[in-house]
């Protein structure tokens, strides 16, 4: 299936979510384009995982389009969902199955004939070679990182998910993990990601759109929104080093309260 | 590379035979389900003559369906959807479907090992004799027998999203079936009760495996019980699979 003509590899447009009457996201639209690592910035409860599990298709937009690939998400569902790769926030997989039999399972569901010298392959490259009879439980949280991302990308997906990927891993299973990504973005995978790790946003990003209240309330390279907003007063009232930071940008856009 | 769709009878293969490996991993609840059915009917080895071989060998396979339905199963999907492994597994090329017919594919499989385990020890320990056509249509109506039970355990994690209540839940519910069922059908609790007892869950799965047993002594309440079992599975499916969420939160 070809791109879309701007190139991009998921379109995401004017998606609202509701749980009951509450209204998750509202109207949110952007795009994700192939060799591009797109952040999404919020605060907790701002709609970050909401808009990925639309575009996962966990749950239905109430109202709004999302193509992955060419394909709508609501009509052509198992095909959208062959060209994505996701590693939600929880990576939990059953505790019996051993580290090879989780990516033997996953290989199966996403269509990859897995020969025993290919999981080898993906063993070592995951540097878990010594580790395939293993529990997934018994890993450390960088390795299950690892078996995650593996999993994620096991298909070789046009579009890959993550959410909060960094999230407790330890400075150098979280620059590996970068580094990984970087590669992905080189090979022409688009890649979008929620973090709350502004440093991560700034050193793998193309893009960042900050979400909050489930709207978009700014989207753009992480330089040119310091750029654009190094004058606001909120900006600089949030700046705590003198210099603007993305982080100054988001708290200041964001506010300084703390979300529950 | 183009991404492609596997076929639903690959996904399903790949799903069941994850689901399988798990279930025998989980060695200790199967060996319960196993053993407490044979465990109870070793223990009427000196009254088997009094209550009758089907009656017997049909009471102790509506216990192991009992145990499946409410506690494996049941159990095994309230973990795992609190796990986020349904979620995992639906952001997959897969219809949602594929992965609770596989989960109920092993419970079927499940049935089916509890039955013969029964079989098998009616016959060497209490010497029971049935014919080979009994053994088989009992096996088949313990199929659509467990399926009330398996749907009643869908209702149960319909209901109840927190995994350690979906658990004391099925307990309580598994004992009260039991003591219930196996006390009223007896009479022990009185006559009112044992009616009501012989056309519940419980009552109407005994007898249409205590008949199909003895298949010359089917009749037209049997019949009755058949079409009350299949109501009831069929009830309890659909509400269970209409309040379902596949995740907690």
């Amino acid at each position: 299936m070809p791109l879309q003509q701007d190139g991009s590899i998921l379109n995401v447009t004017n998606v609202d979510i509701y749980y009951g009457t509450f209204q998750a996201v509202n109207n949110v639209s952007f795009d994700v384009k192939a060799g591009e690592i797109f952040g999404l910035l919020g605060p907790n409860g701002a709609g970050k995982t909401s808009t990925l599990s639309a575009v996962e298709g966990l749950i239905k937009p109430q109202s709004g389009n999302i193509v992955v690939a060419g394909y709508d998400i609501k009509e052509k569902s198992l095909y959208a969902k062959a060209s994505m790769g996701v590693q939600l926030q929880a990576n939990s997989f059953q505790s019996e199955l051993n580290v090879a039999e989780i990516i033997q399972l996953f290989a199966g569901l996403y269509n990859v004939k897995l020969s025993d010298e290919k999981l080898k392959n993906i063993l070592t490259d995951i540097k878990l070679e010594d580790s395939e009879s293993k529990k997934f439980g018994q890993l450390s949280g960088g390795q299950q990182q690892r078996v995650s991302l593996a999993l994620a990308t096991i298909h070789h997906p046009k579009l890959l998910l993550l959410d909060e990927p960094t999230t407790g891993l330890d400075p150098q299973s979280r620059r590996q993990l970068w580094e990984r990504m970087e590669s992905m973005r080189e090979q022409g995978h688009g890649i979008l990601l929620t973090t709350h790790s502004m440093e991560e946003a700034e050193a793998v990003c193309d893009r960042i759109a900050i979400i909050d209240h489930g709207k978009i309330i700014a989207v753009n390279t992480p330089q040119s929104l310091i750029d654009l907003h190094r004058t606001d007063p909120k900006v600089i009232a949030a700046s705590r080093k003198g210099r603007i930071t993305l982080e100054d940008v988001f708290i200041g856009l964001t506010g300084r309260e703390v979300r529950s | 590379m183009e991404n492609i769709v596997p076929s639903t009878a690959t996904a399903f293969t790949t799903l069941l035979r994850s689901d399988l490996k798990t279930q025998w991993r989980n060695r200790r609840s199967v060996i319960l389900m196993l053993i407490i059915p044979v465990i109870i009917l070793f223990s009427w080895k000196d009254i088997i003559d009094k209550i009758g071989g089907a009656f017997a060998l049909s009471s102790c396979i509506t216990i192991g369906l009992t145990a499946i339905g409410l506690m494996g199963y049941s159990n095994s999907v309230a973990r795992d959807r609190e796990k986020g492994i349904f979620q995992r597994l639906r952001t997959t090329p897969i219809p949602s479907w594929c992965i609770m017919i596989s989960r109920i594919g092993v419970q079927l499989v499940m049935i089916m090992l509890v039955t013969l385990a029964v079989f098998l020890s009616g016959h060497y320990f209490d010497k029971i004799t049935i014919t080979p056509v009994g053994y088989v249509f009992a096996l088949i109506t313990a199929i659509v027998g467990g399926t009330v039970y398996l749907g009643l355990g869908q209702v149960i994690v319909g209901l109840i999203k927190n995994p350690e209540t979906v658990a004391s839940t099925t307990r309580l519910v598994y004992f009260a079936f039991i003591m219930i069922g196996m006390l009223g059908q007896f009479g022990i609790l009185g006559d009112q009760l044992q009616k009501i007892v012989e056309w519940s869950p419980y009552g109407t799965v005994h007898t249409i495996i205590t008949r199909s047993l003895e298949p010359s002594k089917w009749s037209k309440t049997t019949t009755e019980a058949l079409l009350a079992t299949i109501g009831y599975a069929v009830v309890f499916s659909i509400i269970g699979i209409k309040k379902f969420k596949w995740s907690n939160k």
